[in-house]
């Protein structure tokens, strides 16, 4: 723009120089960090130090974007910017130092978002103290208003391990309060809860004991006997392991990757609530020709109480059918039921196979008609009360037996990266008396799906 | 106001079926749970229905309140319809074609009407301040009972909780603020009208039981035979030796004689 260049500009992009950045000594004499006001000192010294490592340049860059992230993933501060340079003070030419230039976040932040969950919005007011003591732990006072009359209110602390920022440890107290209208009842939680999250090199694990005390309504008064009976307190004392590998490129509409969720529940360190429940949930996505992706999922769960005297309550048994589960089936609608009411069961698994493809004509390709895919499945699934005067065998040809099975096709919208929505038209094939079904068309908007 | 018009329905509906053979009655464990106001509600009913000849099976249960519509006790299974509390039951088995008082004058009837209003209002409230209100009661009897089948610290936290709940109902009837004498006082004026009424007669409305019956021995028996750390109302009901006489007559010809279980 109006810039004469008295001659050619220098060095046209096609010539090369090349230096191999592995052979060039490094010496980091130095680490500037601008910026900190709040955050003690030793927190960002510790987590510096591998910078010093560095042997070569290429070393260096790796370390220091390391570093870098490390400190993002603090989430303490609002901006960090890296400059590598030689050293001022050096005493050779291969030394350097580093300068990180970090914003720190505000004491105290308020938000007020709006939720998406399982077919249910809602109101968050969040208040957080990112970095209440300066190194990096975090407050946070939440309080939620839904709109199937879910309240909620938490309050929890937590913080890094030894400075590793995905390492933390925390600890809650809160109050939820929800209704469960397919089963007919309401339930309020109070509890406090410890947890540690720490990454491995196989997947991410966290460990989590929670004490509760959940209290059960009918919620009116045609709510089923079955589960009128099950109305009061209970106080549950568990102790759960989730562990979570990730391997997809996209948690929402991936196209290659494995995903591997477990989670495993021990109820009954205290507490009147007394069971080991476990589940686990597959997934594995292909690409295909002309862009099109063919995802099979698969899930399954198992609870047993561990006193003999004691049933497992209604609020912690497993529900199958949903518009993002099990589709054709209105929301827990798959499995025993009484006067309407969905009971739960403490089995359960469902299969699912997508076969994902761009929308016909591809509209708006490369950018918003990308956040679209239209879908054909199937799933299958079934959930039932073990029966234990039966064996394995027995219970496992039950599983099989009277299967629930419905295909479709459908839109799927990616919202933001952690949610789907997706409209579907399906046609529940097989499915038993005692279900809820939804034939035809079903809207569903949500966070976990199969 | 929709689940007035919703009980009044059910009413309706459930008075084309008869008594049925599976009739349950719901109430919390006897001997270590139950707070005497809810079991002298309990047996009142339990009265009302062996004074009909009515078949019904108690059934224990830890969460009777949390399972009850009304979240009060006792509460009667029917078939399919729940009917929670003292009224709405004696209107469910009048219905249901037992009516005790069918052969009352009108007059004789709306005194019946006024006689249970009495009870409810002195009789049921003296018996909540007294288990909820009054400290050596409460701590010693009430709140331990209650508690009992929860373990720590819903032990604690529920008793704590229902006993709020209730001196708000004891505020807001202008109960909560008088002394143990004035309660007494209440609960003397109450028996003598009752033993006014009975005179020297077998029932209150002569030779044959009505609901009203029913319901003062529920009361009264609880009183007189509870053990308490405070007797002061048990020894105002003792002094009307008529009202004692009846209870022990409605003791004997209900529960005695036909090895009813209280």
């Amino acid at each position: 723009m109006g810039t004469v260049h008295a001659k050619e500009p220098e060095k046209p992009l096609n010539v090369r120089r090349s230096a191999n950045i592995k052979n060039l000594p490094v010496k980091v004499e130095k680490v500037v960090i601008d910026g900190l006001a709040k955050t003690k000192d030793d927190l960002v010294v510790q987590l510096i130090q591998p910078v010093f490592g560095a042997h070569n340049f290429e070393e260096l860059i790796f370390t220091s974007l390391e570093v870098k992230s490390t400190l993002d993933r603090l989430g303490i501060f609002k901006r960090v910017q890296m400059t590598i340079d030689t050293s001022d003070e050096s005493f050779g030419n291969d030394g350097y130092k580093i300068l990180y230039e970090v914003e720190e976040k505000r004491t105290f932040s308020g938000s007020v978002n709006t939720l998406i969950g399982n077919n249910e919005g809602s109101l968050l007011f969040a208040f957080k103290f990112p970095n209440l003591f300066g190194r990096a732990e975090r407050l946070s006072m939440e309080h939620t208003y839904g709109t199937n009359n879910t309240r909620g209110f938490g309050v929890e602390l937590e913080k890094p391990v030894g400075g590793d920022p995905d390492t933390r440890l925390g600890g809650s107290v809160y109050q939820t309060q929800g209704e469960y209208p397919w089963s007919g009842y309401k339930e309020t939680d109070r509890g406090v809860s410890l947890d540690l999250s720490f990454p491995t090199r196989l997947g991410a694990h966290g460990v989590k004991w929670a004490g509760e005390w959940r209290e059960l309504k009918s919620l009116s008064r045609s709510t089923s006997f079955a589960v009128r009976e099950q109305a009061g307190h209970s106080l549950k004392s568990s102790l759960k392991h989730t562990f979570v590998r990730d391997r997809r490129d996209d948690a929402i509409l991936p196209t290659t990757g494995t995903f591997i969720k477990t989670s495993q529940e021990f109820a009954g360190l205290g507490g009147t609530a007394e069971f080991v429940k476990g589940d686990i949930e597959l997934q594995a996505n292909k690409s295909l020709f002309l862009d099109t992706v063919v995802q099979m999922s698969l899930a399954g769960g198992f609870m047993k109480s561990t006193d003999p005297q004691k049933e497992i309550k209604i609020n912690d048994k497993f529900f199958l059918g949903g518009p993002l589960t099990l589709r054709g089936f209105n929301k827990h609608g798959v499995g025993p039921h009484s006067n309407g009411n969905a009971l739960g069961a403490d089995t359960f698994w469902l299969g699912a196979l997508h076969l994902y493809t761009p929308l016909p004509f591809r509209p708006g390709k490369g950018g918003f008609g990308d956040l679209f895919k239209s879908h054909f499945f199937v799933n299958v699934g079934n959930c039932i009360n073990y029966d234990y005067n039966r064996d394995v065998r027995d219970n496992a040809r039950l599983l099989g037996e009277n299967v629930r099975l419905a295909y479709g096709l459908g839109v799927v919208l990616r919202l933001g990266g952690v949610a789907r929505l997706e409209l579907n038209y399906v046609i529940p094939k097989w499915l038993q008396s005692c279900d809820s079904a939804n034939p035809g068309l079903q809207f569903g908007i949500g966070l976990t799906f199969l | 106001m929709a689940s007035l018009v919703a009980e009044a329905i059910q009413a309706e509906i459930g008075a084309t079926e008869r008594w049925p053979d599976n009739a349950r009655l719901f109430q919390p464990y006897q001997v270590e749970q139950i707070t005497f106001p809810d079991y002298a509600a309990c047996l009142s009913i339990k009265t009302l229905l062996h004074m009909c000849g009515l078949k019904f099976k108690v059934e224990l249960r830890a969460n009777a309140e949390e399972m009850s519509p009304s979240g009060k006790v006792p509460f009667l299974q029917l078939g399919a319809f729940l009917i929670s509390e003292v009224e709405p039951i004696i209107a469910a088995v009048k219905t249901r074609g037992f009516h005790l008082s069918a052969d009352l004058t009108d007059i004789q009837k709306s005194e019946l009407k006024a006689y249970i209003a009495l009870i409810d209002n002195v009789l049921v409230n003296a018996e909540l301040y007294l288990a909820w209100l009054h400290p050596e009661t409460l701590e010693q009897v009430t709140k331990p009972r209650y508690g009992s089948v929860y373990c720590w610290p819903l032990n604690l936290i529920l008793p704590w909780r229902k006993q709020r709940e209730v001196k708000l109902k004891l505020v807001s009837l202008e109960w909560a603020d008088r002394t143990m004498e004035e309660v007494c006082e209440e609960v003397h004026t109450c028996c003598q009208a009752l033993s006014e009424r009975l005179e020297k007669q077998q029932y209150f409305f002569g030779s044959k039981p009505t609901e009203l019956d029913a319901v003062v021995f529920g009361h009264l028996y609880t009183l007189i035979t509870t053990e308490l750390p405070n007797k002061a109302i048990a020894d105002v009901i003792n002094k009307f030796q008529n009202l004692v006489d009846f209870c022990t007559r409605v003791d004997q010809i209900y529960f005695k004689d036909l090895n009813n279980d209280y």
